[in-house]
């Protein structure tokens, strides 16, 4: 492993920018964590669901009697109840998805295997497992669909009545001149069919929570590991017909979550409703096979009639496709897809003439939602791949024609033909880096190396943006009704009583390390040391350190999150620098700073008050202080992103805030024989602007890096012609391990972000970059046209055949 | 079935059912929770821990299986306040991120060590080819693992 | 998780075991349970009685003869097999071993269990059958011996009945094998793999192409490719692999195996 890092530029001592260890690590490398799992409460009633085995079929008949009258058995919930104590739960979705009625429960039909239906409680957790074979379900079967690409036929079977068909959204995207465009290309390169598949990021832990019901107040306290409490409040509140007080999220650990956990609402709410009807806390486990089944699919997309405008010499001057989106059963986080991407239209090349047709449809499988680099992914993966066939179909060199149409550094800050704003970056300079870390200059040798053992080496180029801090805003361009814009994040910061700083953060960490990034900032600011800060670990809306988009999503800590830190923290220097100056005696708080752990008079260090001082003062021993002091030491700020509403009908408008870029190289070696191929060399160079802490975004690029290669090569969520799901473990869902990772070196520069507090760059989903290096390396091993995302070895057999 | 198992040093007698599996024993029935559960087909390593000596998913083991036996978790590793030279070369190396596999991770580099103070590059691959993390591809937790390897 | 209710028990002797197996229908002898213990969270089996083989120790260890034989107790586990300084007469044994799952995989699981359970992706099937293992059966009635190419019956099916149990694996002397495999990822689940073994004729069984190993004999690795398309195999088709890429890989990795056999 090398790793190329940019030369740093001493500007006094600094912690921002320092590899500090990270405060976390204590207790998990001690199995001290608190995971959801992990939590026990008195007289807790396990639950188990009774789930689908059809993908699509009437429900005739329930019954619960047998499974309730075994001993220990607490209790059942069924959809029929669901449907008289909730609403259904608010769509995103304009018509016609926005008519579909969606509970926690399957109510009258079921729509995909794996959906639950009938939730048991019981003393233990086999007991509960035990009594849900017990429950009887009459069904009658329905035809299921299972390719999107039949969804709009007239014979298809519908899933949703209400929605008058499949057709869940449909939006038409264009911008610039798309007749001039084609009208001056040279050539128009035609694809008729792009498939990027269906595959999630599998969190090692599953969902999960814990849930206690206060019947004295009606509150629930939902203990889970849900990654975006905000977002599943506005989900359930309204649903459950109660104030978003009413429901206390508490998250301390969570074992990875990529997007995966941001719509685990459905079971929350079963939960709820359960722990009020049987008057005890409610524990529920998702296990793996429960989790592929029905928990966050990727969003699988296809990508017909493909045309591209081209100059001879490379020159990308537009293209116009038909993106055709697969929802699965539900529109859990949907149709949010169907704009999404649009941050990222251009990708990192300069045309300006762009149209995509985007229509997603609902399917008899497992609802999809947000994954590692959500939409943005599949498309970035759709231009890299039209890049790799341009230069494939003009003879010319994959190299070159990234170079000719790369948006230039010195085109930065840039906007799009959408309106978006790229922030800041060098995206020849960090390929020329990738390029170097792999040997580029050697790769002949190393070609003629492989063929003498008779394989095949491909070198293939992946680049990606990691569009971060969403304008909520543009969820508007998918239903001009909704009320959502902007963004925010809220942290809170305290000087106690015995002069502990207290920190409390609103996102949701799945091991992004935020208790010692956020440290960092504050220590700087307080000019303190990192032991002395004190970040919670988790997320508690009694904290009230939280708001409407808090949670922990789409690349945003290091710009919402450390933006909001560093305002409380400043607040809280300045409220100390206040105090400070009434207790010396009027000293202008011009002339104090804060050093070792406290505040002192410039010119005097002598006279020093230890924050100790400052917080006993304001808390215990504040008599005679000035009536107007206006100190609390307790300090709430919220950061707000500088953003417009966009424009919805020319859907046009800064969709996110920053852009940190990724541009990986991998190196394969195929066995002609078998299709069998081997990773033989990895680079992936970053760019997120400043960074906080350079180890743990390498640690994110690591891991984006080594999914984006399970996805290529093995991970996969593939269904039969009957719906049922064929990689419903890990067993055939194959997720590398230790034997299956190449050798990586990784490079890094930075670009800092003119637009954020602390230049920073929100980063951690940049790892779809790999799908895109695999598919066209492998393209460039075969000499054959790459057209799906996964490519297991026999598709790589059958490409060469 | 009354079952005795000497974790960390300590005895647990519990009556158990014979069909609960190791890691629940552990998780649910003597409130150690450091071993966790990623998976269901014996894949994810999450729960390793190491059972007379050898390196086993306490998955794939019933608890009326240990009884008599000895069984070591991540929870044993550290003296007191003190980490293990391992443990702090995961720390080091920012081998962790979430941490939820990092248990069974270090019970599996904890074994290697024991039977192997000096593996090379390849030996700690394939002594951590059970264990799946799904956050740091691996790079770093090989290279913390070196780093203790005398 | 979360298996249904069973019973356990933990025999002394093989005469006690075969006596638990018989007592019930649904009792099934527990080796290693690296397969089974799976099978029965999936609740895809419910054995009414676990019959745990673990304390017998007459099912374990390995002796090799002075003509090369090697005797396996079944209860033997993939890593006791590649530690074994007396398993190293046959070295393709512990190289498959290791190859077999994980560490821990490795060190619970067993030999015997293995090929009791006939997963056609395992590993051992296709090898027993190619190096000419013979299984050592014991029932009520007594002792009889099959060889490995009998012995596989169907999925998940083997010559052992329910009231017996696999007692010994008897391995001929001989180090002229060779394995080939393509697995999803380095030793993940396995698509297809081959055995082969050179003893005379070359033996090569195929695994993961139909219920039970595929048995082919050739004079020479150059006529493996003819022989593997005359058996005019009919492999599953799942979403690791076509039928048609099943029997293409066949072809490819019994000729690999086999070369390796002979040495090339």
């Amino acid at each position: 492993m090398t790793t190329i890092a940019p030369e740093k530029v001493e500007v006094g001592k600094s912690l921002l920018g320092e590899s500090v260890p990270r405060k976390e690590d204590r207790r998990l490398t001690q199995g001290q964590g608190v995971f959801v799992d992990d939590i026990k409460r008195h007289g807790m009633g396990y639950l188990h669901f009774v789930r689908s085995p059809y993908a699509h079929a009437h429900i005739t008949s329930i019954d619960v009697s047998k499974a309730e009258e075994i001993k220990g058995v607490y209790g059942t919930l069924t959809g029929e109840e669901v449907a008289s104590l909730t609403d259904p739960f608010f769509q995103i979705a304009s018509e016609p998805g926005g008519r579909i009625k969606d509970f926690s429960l399957a109510v009258g039909k079921v729509r995909f295997v794996g959906e639950p239906i009938v939730a048991v409680v019981a003393e233990t957790r086999e007991l509960a497992r035990d009594a849900s074979e017990l429950v009887e379900v009459e069904y009658e079967p329905l035809d299921a669909l299972v390719d999107a690409r039949h969804a709009l036929e007239t014979d298809a079977p519908v899933l949703h009545d209400d929605a008058g068909g499949n057709l869940m959204w449909e939006g038409v995207y264009e911008w610039g001149d798309l007749d001039q465009a084609f009208a001056e290309a040279d050539q128009v390169i035609k694809i008729d069919e792009l498939h990027f598949h269906r595959f999630n990021s599998t969190p090692l832990e599953c969902g999960g929570a814990l849930v206690e019901y206060n019947r004295g107040t009606g509150q629930w306290t939902i203990h889970t590991n849900n990654q975006f409490p905000g977002f599943a409040a506005i989900m359930m509140g309204p649903a459950m017909r109660c104030g978003l007080d009413k429901l206390r999220f508490v998250t301390q650990d969570i074992g990875g979550g990529f997007g995966n956990k941001i719509t685990s609402h459905p079971q929350l709410v079963t939960c709820c409703l359960l722990s009020r009807k049987l008057n005890r806390p409610i524990q529920w486990t998702e296990w793996r096979t429960d989790f592929h089944m029905s928990m966050s699919h990727g969003n699988e997309r296809w990508f017909r009639d493909t045309e591209v405008a081209v100059k001879d010499d490379g020159t990308l001057l537009g293209f116009r496709t038909k993106a055709l989106d697969d929802a699965g059963a539900w529109l859990r986080y949907e149709p949010l897809g169907g704009v999404i991407w649009a941050q990222v239209t251009p990708g990192m090349y300069r045309w300006r003439h762009i149209r995509v047709d985007f229509t997603q449809v609902a399917t008899n499988k497992a609802p999809v939602s947000p994954n590692r680099g959500y939409s943005r992914m599949q498309h970035l993966w759709f231009t890299e791949r039209v890049i790799d066939i341009v230069a494939r179909e003009l003879g010319l060199d994959p190299v070159d024609v990234r170079k000719r149409n790369y948006i230039r550094t010195e085109d930065m800050p840039y906007e799009t033909p959408n309106g978006c704003i790229y922030d800041s970056g060098d995206y020849a300079r960090m390929l020329d880096i990738a390029l170097d870390l792999i040997g580029w200059d050697s790769m002949g040798e190393k070609r003629r190396d492989a063929e003498s053992r008779g394989k095949r080496l491909g070198v293939g180029i992946g680049s990606t943006l990691d569009s971060g801090t969403n304008n909520f805003g543009q969820s508007r361009m998918i239903n001009p009704e909704l009320q959502f814009s902007g963004n925010n994040e809220v942290a809170t910061v305290k000087l106690d009583i015995f002069g502990e700083i207290v920190v409390t953060l609103g996102t949701t960490p799945q091991g992004q390390g935020h208790e010692t990034t956020a440290s960092q900032v504050v220590a700087e600011i307080l000019n303190c040391s990192l032991d002395d800060v004190h970040v919670r670990a988790g997320h508690d809306s009694y904290w009230n350190s939280h708001a409407g988009f808090s949670g922990t999503y789409a690349s945003q800590f290091a710009v919402t999150g450390l933006s909001a830190v560093k305002g409380a923290t400043e607040m809280l220097r300045e409220e100390i620098k206040k105090l400070a100056s009434v207790i010396f005696g009027g000293v202008p708080v011009e002339a104090l700073e804060l050093a070792e752990g406290g505040v002192r008079i410039k010119d005097n260090p002598e006279a020093f008050l230890p924050f100790m001082a400052c917080g006993a003062i304001i808390n215990a021993n504040n008599a005679g202080l000035p009536e107007d002091l206006g100190v609390t030491l307790n300090c709430r700020y919220v950061y707000r992103p500088p953003f417009e509403v966009p424009d919805i009908e020319r859907k046009f408008g800064n969709l996110t805030l920053t852009y940190a870029a990724q541009i990986h190289v991998a190196v394969v070696e195929v066995d002609p024989e078998t299709g069998y191929y081997d990773i033989v060399d990895y680079a992936a160079v970053d760019d997120c602007g400043k960074r906080i802490n350079p180890q743990i975004v390498e640690g994110q690029v690591m891991g984006a890096t080594a999914q984006a290669i399970g996805a290529v090569m093995h991970e996969t969520f593939e269904y039969d012609e009957d719906g049922n799901l064929l990689t419903p473990n890990f067993y055939d869902y194959h997720v590398p391990h230790a034997l299956d990772m190449p050798p990586l070196h990784t490079g890094a520069i930075e670009s800092p972000s003119p637009f954020t507090p602390l230049g920073t760059k929100g980063m951690g989903e940049g790892g779809g970059a790999g799908i895109h290096a695999v598919c066209a390396a492998i393209q460039d091993a075969t000499g054959k046209i790459v057209t799906d995302s996964h490519n297991p070895y026999h598709r790589v057999w059958e490409l060469m055949r | 079935m009354n079952v005795a198992v000497t974790v960390n040093g300590t005895v647990y007698e519990r009556d158990v059912e014979a069909r609960k599996l190791l890691i629940h024993f552990l998780r649910d029935d003597i409130d150690l929770t450091g071993s966790h559960i990623g998976c269901d087909t014996g894949n994810c390593g999450a729960c390793s821990v190491i059972l007379d000596g050898t390196l086993v998913k306490s998955c794939m083991v019933l608890a009326v299986q240990a009884n008599g036996s000895k069984v070591e978790t991540v929870e044993g590793l550290a003296d007191g306040e003190q980490l293990t030279a391992l443990q702090q070369a995961f720390t080091d190396h920012h081998a962790l991120q979430c941490g939820y596999c990092t248990p069974g991770m270090l019970m599996s580099a904890t074994s290697l060590l024991r039977s192997n103070p000096s593996p090379s590059d390849e030996e700690i691959r394939k002594a951590l080819q059970g264990n799946i993390c799904r956050c740091t591809g691996y790079w770093n937790i090989f290279e913390a693992v070196k780093s203790v390897a005398r | 998780m979360l298996l249904r209710e069973v019973e356990y028990v933990k025999p002394s002797s093989i005469a006690e075991a075969l006596t638990n197996l018989a007592a019930n229908d649904g009792a099934r002898a527990l080796a290693g349970g690296q397969t089974l213990i799976n099978v029965m969270k999936a609740r895809a089996a419910s054995p009414d009685v676990l019959v745990d083989l673990s304390g017998l120790e007459e099912l374990k260890g390995i002796e090799l003869g002075s003509d090369g034989t090697l005797s396996i107790g079944p209860m033997t586990t993939y890593t006791e097999l590649m530690d074994s300084a007396e398993a190293r007469a046959r070295p393709i044994l512990g190289e498959v071993c290791s190859k077999i799952a994980d560490v821990q995989v490795r060190n619970r699981g067993t030999i015997g269990g293995n090929l009791c359970a006939n997963d056609p992706t395992n590993h051992l099937p296709p090898l027993m059958a190619a190096i000419g293992a013979e299984l050592t059966i014991t029932g009520a009635g007594g002792e009889r011996t099959v060889p490995a190419s009998d012995f596989f019956l169907g999925v998940y099916m083997t010559a052992v009945g329910q009231t017996e149990l696999l007692t010994r694996i008897t391995i001929p002397a001989g180090k002229h094998d060779g394995f080939a495999a393509v697995t999803l990822g380095v030793d993940g689940t396995c698509i297809v793999n081959a055995a082969a073994s050179m003893n005379g004729s070359l033996r090569i069984a195929i695994g993961c192409v139909d219920a039970v190993p595929v048995l082919i004999e050739v004079e020479s690795p150059d006529t493996v490719r003819a022989a593997v398309r005359a058996a005019a195999l009919h492999p599953p088709d799942d979403v690791h692999a076509s039928s048609e890429y099943r029997a293409h890989l066949a072809e490819v990795l019994a000729e690999r195996a086999a070369r390796q056999a002979v040495g090339e």
